[in-house]
C-alpha cells in the first residue's frame, strides 16, 4: 500500500511543535504578594498573638493555650455571644427581607413604567454610603428619649406614649438592629435587583397562564431562581453584620449594661479598654470561625442541588 | 452723594487691599494637616484634639489660628504637621501608646490626663525640664505636679488645663443649691412636679458615666485601687461605699427624680440641649459647659442657671472628678522637643485657657488672665479643693468600662447592685491578672 492509498483520516497529522506552557507563577506573583502582605500576614499575626500573652503595654513574653482558655472562660462571653446571635439574626433577616422588598418593588415599578424608581434606588443607596459612625449618630438623634427626641415627638403627635428606644435593654437591641438594617438594605437590594432583572419573563408569563397568583409566582419562580443571589447576599451580609461595631459604638456604646455588646465590640473593648491584645486576637479568631461556619451552613442549605435544579 | 460713595468705595478698597493678603497668608500657613509653609526644612509632628485649632466653633478656631500663625511666623524654618485625634479617647490613646512604643508616634501629642500614667510607665515620654523653671513646676497644683513628673523630678508632660464636674441648676426651679444626696433627690422631684425631667447625669456606656459617678464614691472616701494599683473597689469598706453610691443612683431613677433615659446619655451636650429646650432644671455636668450655656441660652434664661458643688452623702463629704489634657514630647530630636515645649508655653499654657475658659493648672495663671474673674470661677476653685483625679494605673480603663456596664445594668433593672458589682469585680480581677 502506497501512501496515496492510505485513508486521509488514518493519516497522522503532522505534529505541531509543542509550545512551552508559560509558567503561571510570574503572573500570579503580584496578586499573591499583595494578598499575602495585606491579608495573610495580619491573619498569621493574629494567630500568633492569640496564643501569646501580649498586651498593648508589652510584647509577647510566652506562648501557650492559657490566654485562649481565659478568653473562652470569660463570664461575659456567653452573654456577648447571645447578643451577637440575636443582633446578627435580626439584622440579616431584616436586611434580606427589606432588600428583597425594595428590589422587587423597583423592578415591578420599572416594568410598569412608574415614575421615581431611579430616585427610590438612589435614596436607598444613599444610606449605604453613610459611614457606620455617622449612621449610629443619626439614629441616636432619632431615638433620643428626651422630650424633644425626633421619633418620640412624632409618636406623641398621634397620642402614643414615648418609647424607651435606647435605655431599655430589649428595645436597645431592636433599635441597633433597625439602624443596621437601614444601612445594609442597599447592598441586598443591589444584589437582588440585578438577579431579578436577569430572570426570564417567559417563566412568569407561563405561570400566569397556569393561573399562578403573585404569591405563588414569588414562591415558586422568583425565590428558587434567585437562590444563588440569595446565598451570596446572605453570606456577605452575615459576615458584614458580624463585623459591625461602629454603628453600635456610636448608637449605644454596647449598653445599657452589655445589652447591645456584640462580639466585634467586645473584641474592640478587650483590646482598647483592657489592653489585652492576645485576648482580643483570640476573640477575633472566634469571629472568623463563626463566619466560616455560617458560610458553610448557608452553602449547604442554599447551594446548588443538582437533583432539583437539573 | 457721589463723593461720599467714592469715599466709601475707596475705604472698602483699602480695607480689602490690606486684609486680603493677610487672610491669604493665614490660609497658606494653616491647613487641615499643617501649620507653617509646606517647604519648611524642619518638621514637628503634633497630634491634637479637634477642640482648639480645628474647633467647629468659629471664634475658638479663629483665635487659635492667630496664635499658631504668630508662633510659626516667628519660626519660618519649621512646620507643624498636625494629626487630629478622634474623640474616642480610650481607643485613640491606646493607639497612640502603641505607636509610641513602636517608635512611630508623633513628636508631640496631647494625652488625656487619665492616661498619662500609662505613657509614663511605658517610658515613651521625653523630659522637658530644660524648657520650664523649677518655680513654674512648683506653682502647679499638687495633684497636677505629681502626675506630670516622675520620681527623678523629670517633667514628662505639661498638664495645660483641668476640669471638674459640678451641679447645674435652674434657680427659677431650684433656688437653693442642694448640699446632700437627700436634698438633690428632693429638689429633682420638685422639678418633676414642675413638668421637667428631673436631674440628668451620664449613665450610658462611656467614660463620662464612670467619672461623674465616681464623685459619689470618692465623697465617702472610697478607693478604686490600692497603693500597688490592685483593684480593691469591691473589698471591705470600699464595697459598702460602692454599693451606697450605686444605690443612690438607683434611688434617683426608681423614685422618678431622674428619668430612665439617663442610661442612654453618652454626651454632655445632651444636658445643654435639655437646658436649651427647657426640659430640665438640674444636671451634673462639666465646668466647661458654663461657657457653652452662656452662648446657647437667651440672656434671661442663662442668668437663671447657677453652678454648685456636687452634693455628697453629707454636707461635709464632697468630691468631684478632675480631668483635663496634657501635652507631652515623644521625640529623640532635641529641636523637636524644644518646639513642642515652646508651643505649649506660647499657645496652650495660659493663652488657650483664657480663650476657652478652661481651668488653668497653676495658681499664677488665674491671676494673670482677666478671663477667670467671673463668679463661677470662685465656685470652680472651691470645688477643686475636693477634686480627685482618676487613678493613673493601667487597669483603670477596664475598671471604668465595668462600672459603665454595672450602672447600665442596675439602672435598667437588669441586675441588682450586688450582682452587678460581683460581675464587675470578677471581670476586672481577671483583666488585672492578664495585664
Amino acid at each position: 500500500m502506497t501512501m496515496s492509498d492510505t485513508p486521509v483520516a488514518a493519516q497522522k497529522a503532522p505534529r505541531r511543535p509543542k509550545r512551552a506552557r508559560p509558567a503561571a507563577w510570574p503572573w500570579l506573583a503580584p496578586a499573591l504578594l499583595m494578598l499575602g502582605a495585606f491579608y495573610l500576614v495580619p491573619i498569621l499575626d493574629v494567630l500568633r498573638l492569640a496564643f501569646g500573652d501580649a498586651t498593648l503595654l508589652r510584647s509577647v513574653e510566652s506562648y501557650g493555650l492559657e490566654g485562649i482558655q481565659q478568653t473562652l472562660s470569660s463570664p461575659a462571653l456567653p452573654g456577648v455571644l447571645w447578643v451577637t446571635v440575636v443582633f446578627t439574626a435580626a439584622s440579616v433577616i431584616g436586611i434580606l427581607a427589606t432588600g428583597m422588598l425594595v428590589a422587587l418593588t423597583v423592578v415591578r415599578g420599572e416594568m410598569r413604567g412608574l415614575w421615581g424608581m431611579s430616585a427610590l434606588r438612589t435614596v436607598v443607596l444613599t444610606a449605604w454610603v453613610v459611614p457606620g459612625i455617622a449612621n449610629g449618630l443619626i439614629w441616636q438623634m432619632l431615638f433620643s428619649e428626651a422630650p424633644f427626641g425626633a421619633l418620640n415627638s412624632t409618636l406623641a403627635v398621634f397620642g402614643i406614649a414615648p418609647v424607651r428606644w435606647l435605655s431599655d435593654p430589649s428595645n436597645a437591641m431592636v433599635s441597633a438592629a433597625i439602624a443596621n438594617v437601614w444601612q445594609g438594605t442597599a447592598f441586598a437590594m443591589i444584589v437582588f435587583y440585578a438577579a431579578r432583572k436577569g430572570l426570564s419573563q417567559d417563566l412568569y408569563a407561563a405561570a400566569a397562564i397556569d393561573g399562578a397568583g403573585p404569591f405563588a409566582r414569588f414562591l415558586f419562580i422568583t425565590l428558587p431562581q434567585m437562590r444563588a443571589a440569595i446565598l451570596v447576599a446572605t453570606v456577605l451580609v452575615t459576615i458584614q453584620t458580624l463585623n459591625t461595631f461602629d454603628v453600635i459604638l456610636a448608637l449605644t456604646g454596647g449598653g445599657p449594661g452589655r445589652a447591645t455588646e456584640v462580639l466585634s465590640l467586645f473584641t474592640f473593648n478587650t483590646v482598647f479598654y483592657n489592653f489585652d491584645l492576645s485576648g482580643g486576637s483570640a476573640l477575633a479568631l472566634i469571629l472568623v470561625l463563626i463566619a466560616l461556619l455560617l458560610t458553610v451552613v448557608y452553602i449547604r442549605l442554599l447551594g446548588d442541588r443538582p437533583d432539583q435544579d437539573k | 452723594m457721589t463723593h461720599r460713595f467714592l469715599r466709601i468705595l475707596g475705604a472698602v478698597g483699602a480695607a480689602c487691599a490690606v486684609g486680603i493678603p493677610s487672610s491669604l497668608a493665614a490660609q497658606d500657613l494653616i491647613t487641615r494637616d499643617r501649620v507653617g509653609l509646606p517647604d519648611a526644612p524642619n518638621t514637628m509632628t503634633f497630634r491634637l484634639t479637634a477642640y482648639d485649632l480645628y474647633s467647629s466653633d468659629d471664634a475658638t478656631r479663629t483665635a487659635f489660628e492667630e496664635l499658631f500663625a504668630e508662633f510659626i511666623e516667628a519660626r519660618p524654618d519649621w512646620k507643624i504637621e498636625t494629626q487630629i485625634a478622634t474623640d474616642n479617647i480610650g481607643q485613640e490613646q491606646a493607639r497612640l501608646l502603641e505607636q509610641a512604643r513602636a517608635g512611630r508616634g508623633p513628636d508631640c501629642a496631647m494625652i488625656d490626663s487619665s492616661q498619662l500614667a500609662l505613657f509614663k510607665s511605658a517610658d515613651v515620654l521625653t523630659p522637658m525640664n530644660a524648657h520650664w523653671s523649677e518655680a513654674e513646676i512648683d506653682d502647679l497644683f499638687p495633684f497636677v505636679r505629681e502626675a506630670v513628673t516622675n520620681e527623678d523630678g523629670d517633667l514628662l508632660a505639661w498638664w495645660w488645663f483641668t476640669d471638674l464636674r459640678v451641679l447645674y441648676r435652674d434657680t427659677r426651679l431650684v433656688p437653693d443649691a442642694p448640699q446632700t444626696w437627700e436634698e438633690l433627690q428632693a429638689a429633682s422631684l420638685a422639678t418633676v412636679d414642675a413638668g421637667k425631667e428631673g436631674v440628668l447625669f451620664n449613665g450610658g456606656r462611656w467614660e463620662g458615666t464612670t467619672f461623674d459617678w465616681l464623685a459619689h464614691f470618692w465623697a465617702q472616701g472610697g478607693q478604686l485601687v490600692d497603693d500597688e494599683g490592685r483593684p480593691v473597689f469591691a473589698e471591705g469598706e470600699n464595697r459598702e461605699k460602692f454599693l451606697t453610691a450605686i444605690n443612690f443612683y438607683k434611688d434617683l431613677v426608681d423614685s422618678g427624680a431622674a428619668p430612665p433615659r439617663v442610661t442612654s446619655i453618652v454626651n454632655y451636650d445632651d444636658f445643654n440641649a435639655a437646658a436649651a429646650a427647657g426640659t430640665t432644671g438640674l444636671f451634673i455636668g462639666g465646668n466647661w459647659q458654663y461657657g457653652q450655656l452662656r452662648g446657647t441660652l437667651p440672656v434671661e434664661d442663662f442668668a437663671a442657671w447657677e453652678v454648685s458643688a456636687i452634693p455628697g452623702p453629707s454636707v461635709d463629704a464632697r468630691a468631684t472628678g478632675t480631668g483635663g489634657w496634657t501635652i507631652a514630647a515623644m521625640s529623640d530630636d532635641e529641636d523637636a522637643v524644644r518646639i513642642c515645649a515652646e508651643m505649649i508655653r506660647e499657645i496652650y499654657s495660659g493663652q488657650s485657657n483664657a480663650i476657652q475658659g478652661l481651668l488653668p493648672t497653676s495658681a499664677a495663671q488665674y491671676e494673670r488672665f482677666d478671663a477667670f474673674d467671673g463668679p463661677e470661677y470662685d465656685v470652680f476653685a472651691q470645688a477643686l479643693v475636693d477634686g480627685q483625679a482618676r487613678p493613673g494605673v493601667p487597669i483603670y480603663p477596664e475598671i471604668s468600662n465595668n462600672i459603665q456596664i454595672l450602672i447600665g445594668d442596675v439602672l435598667s433593672g437588669a441586675a441588682t447592685p450586688e450582682e452587678a458589682l460581683d460581675a464587675a469585680n470578677a471581670a476586672v480581677q481577671a483583666a488585672y491578672e492578664r495585664l
